[in-house]
């Protein structure tokens, strides 16, 4: 028996593939909250590199277009111990998307917290609120076995 | 939707590309987790953790399409790595899925005797011994170790191989490893193809057998094995036993597909050529066989860049302009007949700006009207123009902009502060005589808080993405044609792109934009960033390929996470010439006194062991060894672009045009049978790449398809999250 509901403009309309019943989920509000990247980072080599690996210079941006979050969620994985020191730089750009001058602001740097097969969470930046429109997030395994870094950050409005 | 189960013993080395090739094909799946490789794991289901040789572990893998075994091995000698699923050998009912396994782990180095009692005895697939590796595989692609091991291959180091379908009667070039082994897992290792026990084969194939997988009825089916020579000089064979997929039963034996690593690549991640899976061909084949239907297809699709460009010396070639024409106008002739036969579009990049901000004859219009380029060279080259823009128009070689000149460095949108010397069109709403904005003005990016008086009425409202702003005192470009042109604001942009489609215009295409395609290849895959995005919205165009550096080296941007800006796709670039930029053009598969990155073998870090350099002139096998490594290379990064990136994969006509035979321009490869003007043996790229590919898209029917630009990105949108 074929399904049908009563469409907006008064139709009846059949229940199927491009028209699924018209389900309104209680209490349901969208997550105010951007995947905006999934990165595995090589922390074999030792050295500065962002999380896409990207180690020259002029230094490009890690994440652009970042002007709408209020706050940057870095989940990440690391599969080893081996000492890691982290570094969030951050700019700012006109409406064109140009950085409004040369280089970076440093808004969080230490020691990446976390041992080895250890879940992470880091807040950027730990207090306050960003509405920056680039990131640079630096990693350098500074000691121990080399490893893989696993991210993912989270852009929330 | 079908739906298949995954099973892996190590999340950290569970890598991501198995599930986003799913997730494009529109497959859904469940991820389960081996508590180890031995023969005791439990396996961890969304119905709890399951015995491997319990009957409730059976039927929930009956709920699905077919089960994927996603660890493989690294070392014949290991002990454990798959171990567990040696029951599932004997789940052989009507009611059972599919098994695919990839690279299995089965050697006799096992000591588990649960393994190896429950092992079926008629399996005719002989387990492979670290201490008999003669007597038990064949060493495959010439039997040289690659430096690493060729399981973790990337976007290099490919090894070849040619392989005989026997079912579709297909042959096809897939990067194909069955088992690897050396003195250890990360140096010297060996790729090896199985060998199979031809008296239980004989048996099996005589049995009759009734699953939805056994599509001739028999209990056992060899799916592939090495493609026999087709040449005499090609001495790299294998005995008639020796197989590279097999059918036993509901299990699906087949080569390596992806790598255990804990890659993370995805539409929100730029890929590294270390992330690349080329052998992903195996999986996309596996799930054909196995008859998980996709819910999608995946599109099939080749770019150029500069259809037409020239070199003014070519040594070792030394061919003169009108060489080279020729050679482009058959190769492009090739590519148009190409696409009319199978359905696609072959996208074009038009090197764009030779009319009005470069003299080289490396530039299209140049090449057609320069006086610095033989007026017999000029006439192909128009021949050339006159059959993309038919082509254009019949939709098979839609042709859009492709700009070098527009920014510093090497070309390219926003590659710098200041273009000096800019040179623009004439007519058009934003050329000359027009005195127009060229930079940003004084501004006010919040209209509704300007008092008024403050912005003068001739004031103008410009948006880009979300942001609307007042703007007022522009400096302007006057009526002249030339100035130096500030490269980041939205009315540099618009001068640019429109200066760009009015050379097309000229150059008699109906459009800049690659006609409905509505996108194009930007140069030096550099898209500038918002205000070029935005400019591009403004005249028409739906994307463009970029890279996630998008104009580098002024390295100040980075395209969106997601590849798409308010609806405008930046496609993920993958070039795959037989040549590094630096080294100009191509000498070949191979050429000895290449500089560097200057073939295809020495560009893609193919020469494993030495085998190709140290043999080429004096054993012709090592032409098709290379030939092998090349052509798999391609294929298998071309594959990966299509399947888990969604991207655009591209090659440069001009940078191969010298390494075809001129009197026999679109002929196969052919060993030392058919040779360039050098003495060396021809290739035609474009040729190859498309023949081999349209194998494969022959082969995976049910998966892949031949299309257009257009349906990437409408498959972008389907599958984009958020």
């Amino acid at each position: 028996m074929m399904i049908a509901y009563l469409g907006a403009d008064g139709q009846i309309v059949d229940v199927r593939e491009a028209s699924p019943l018209p389900v309104q989920v209680a209490n349901a509000k969208p997550v105010p909250a951007d995947t905006l990247l999934i990165a595995t980072t090589n922390l074999f080599p030792t050295g500065e590199r962002d999380l896409l690996g990207n180690t020259g210079a002029p230094e490009l941006p890690t994440l652009d277009a970042c002007g709408q979050y209020r706050k940057l969620i870095w989940f990440y994985f690391r599969e080893g111990a081996g000492d890691t020191t982290y570094t969030i730089l951050a700019r700012v750009t006109d409406h064109n998307g140009a950085p409004l001058g040369a280089g970076w602001l440093t808004i969080a740097s230490g020691t990446l917290p976390g041992g080895a097969n250890s879940w992470n969470r880091l807040e950027i930046p730990a207090t306050g609120d960003a509405y920056y429109d680039q990131y640079r997030i630096l990693v350098n395994r500074t000691g121990g076995s080399g490893y893989y870094l696993i991210s993912k950050i989270v852009g929330v409005r | 939707m079908p739906k298949v189960c995954l099973i892996t013993s190590n999340l950290t080395r569970f890598n991501k590309v198995w599930t986003q090739v799913l997730r494009h094909l529109g497959i859904d799946y469940t991820l389960c987790v081996a508590t180890s490789g031995g023969v005791g794991a439990t396996i961890q289901t969304p119905q709890g953790g399951l015995a491997a040789n319990s009957t409730d572990l059976r039927n929930y893998f009956r709920l699905f399409d077919a089960v994927i075994l996603c660890d493989h091995a690294m070392l014949l000698s290991e002990t454990a790595v798959i171990n567990y699923s040696v029951y599932w050998l004997s789940w052989n009912a009507p009611e059972d899925p599919p098994f695919l396994f990839f690279n299995p782990h089965f050697s006799t180095a096992i000591t588990e005797s649960a393994y190896n009692s429950n092992f079926p005895s008629d399996f005719p697939i002989v387990r492979p011994n670290a201490s008999d590796l003669a007597g038990t595989l064949y060493a495959a692609d010439g039997g040289s170790p690659s430096a690493f091991t060729p399981l973790l291959a990337g976007g290099i180091e490919a090894r070849g191989a040619c392989v005989l379908f026997l079912a579709e009667n297909i042959r096809a070039h897939v990067m194909t490893v069955c088992n690897a082994h050396g003195a250890s897992a990360s140096s010297n290792v060996v790729p090896y193809y199985w060998k199979l026990n031809p008296a239980l084969h004989s048996t099996l194939a005589n049995t009759n057998y009734t699953h939805r997988a056994a599509r001739n009825g028999r209990a056992g089916e060899i799916l592939a094995m090495p493609a026999p020579p087709t040449n005499s000089e090609d001495t790299e064979t294998y005995g008639s036993d020796c197989v590279v997929a097999y059918r036993y039963r509901n299990i699906f034996w087949l080569p390596h597909a992806i790598r255990r690593l804990p890659d993370t690549i995805n539409l929100h991640s730029s890929y590294r050529l270390d992330t690349l899976a080329p052998m992903l061909f195996w999986l996309l084949y596996g799930l054909q066989l196995a008859g998980v239907r996709p819910r999608y297809k995946l599109p099939v699709q080749m770019e150029t860049d500069h259809p037409i460009e020239s070199f003014a010396n070519t040594p070792p070639f030394n061919l003169s302009y009108r060489q080279q024409m020729e050679a482009l106008l058959a190769k492009h002739d090739y590519m148009r007949e190409f696409a009319r036969r199978t359905g696609t579009a072959i996208i074009h990049g038009v090197r764009v700006g030779g009319r009005h901000r470069s003299t080289s004859p490396t530039y299209h219009w140049q090449m057609m009207y320069g006086t610095g380029v033989p007026a017999d060279a000029r006439a192909v080259a128009q021949q050339i123009n006159q059959l993309l823009v038919a082509g254009h128009r019949e939709g098979t070689t839609p042709c859009g902009v492709h700009d070098h000149t527009a920014g510093n460095f090497q070309g390219g949108y926003w590659l710098g502060d200041v273009r000096a010397g800019f040179r623009r069109h004439s007519g058009m709403r934003y050329g000359a005589p027009a005195n127009v904005p060229i930079s940003r003005g004084r501004c006010c990016v919040a209209p509704h808080v300007l008092p008024a008086g403050v912005a003068p009425p001739n004031a103008l409202t410009v948006q880009v993405g979300d942001a609307e702003m007042v703007e007022w005192d522009h400096t302007m470009s006057g009526t002249g044609d030339t100035f130096d042109l500030p490269l980041g604001n939205i009315h540099a942009a618009r001068i640019v792109i429109e200066s760009e489609i009015e050379e097309m215009l000229a150059l008699g295409f109906p459009d800049g934009h690659c006609a409905g395609h509505k996108y194009t290849n930007t140069a030096a895959n550099a898209s500038g960033g918002e205000c070029y995005w935005q400019a591009l919205k403004e005249f028409g165009f739906r994307g463009v390929r970029s890279a996630s550096a998008c104009n580098a080296p002024h390295n100040t941007k980075r395209v969106v996470s997601n590849r798409l800006w308010h609806g405008f796709h930046l496609i993920t670039d993958f070039g795959f010439d037989l040549v590094h930029p630096s080294a100009g053009y191509s000498r070949g598969l191979y050429y000895p006194d290449s500089p560097s990155g200057g073939d295809g073998v020495r560009h893609w870090q193919l020469d494993h062991g030495n085998d190709i350099s140290a043999n080429w002139t004096t054993s012709a096998v090592a032409a098709w060894r290379a030939y092998r490594r090349v052509v798999c290379q391609g294929i298998g990064n071309w594959l990966f672009t299509t399947a888990v990136v969604l991207g655009g994969f591209y090659i440069h006509p001009g940078a191969q045009l010298m390494i075809i035979s001129l009197s026999d321009p679109n002929a196969r490869f052919n060993g030392w049978s058919v040779q360039n003007v050098i003495g060396h043996p021809h290739y035609n790229h474009e040729v190859e790449l498309l023949e081999n590919m349209d194998a494969v898209v022959r082969l995976l029917s049910d998966v892949l398809y031949w299309g257009t630009i257009t349906d990437v990105m409408d498959l972008r949108e389907r599958v984009l999250e958020g």
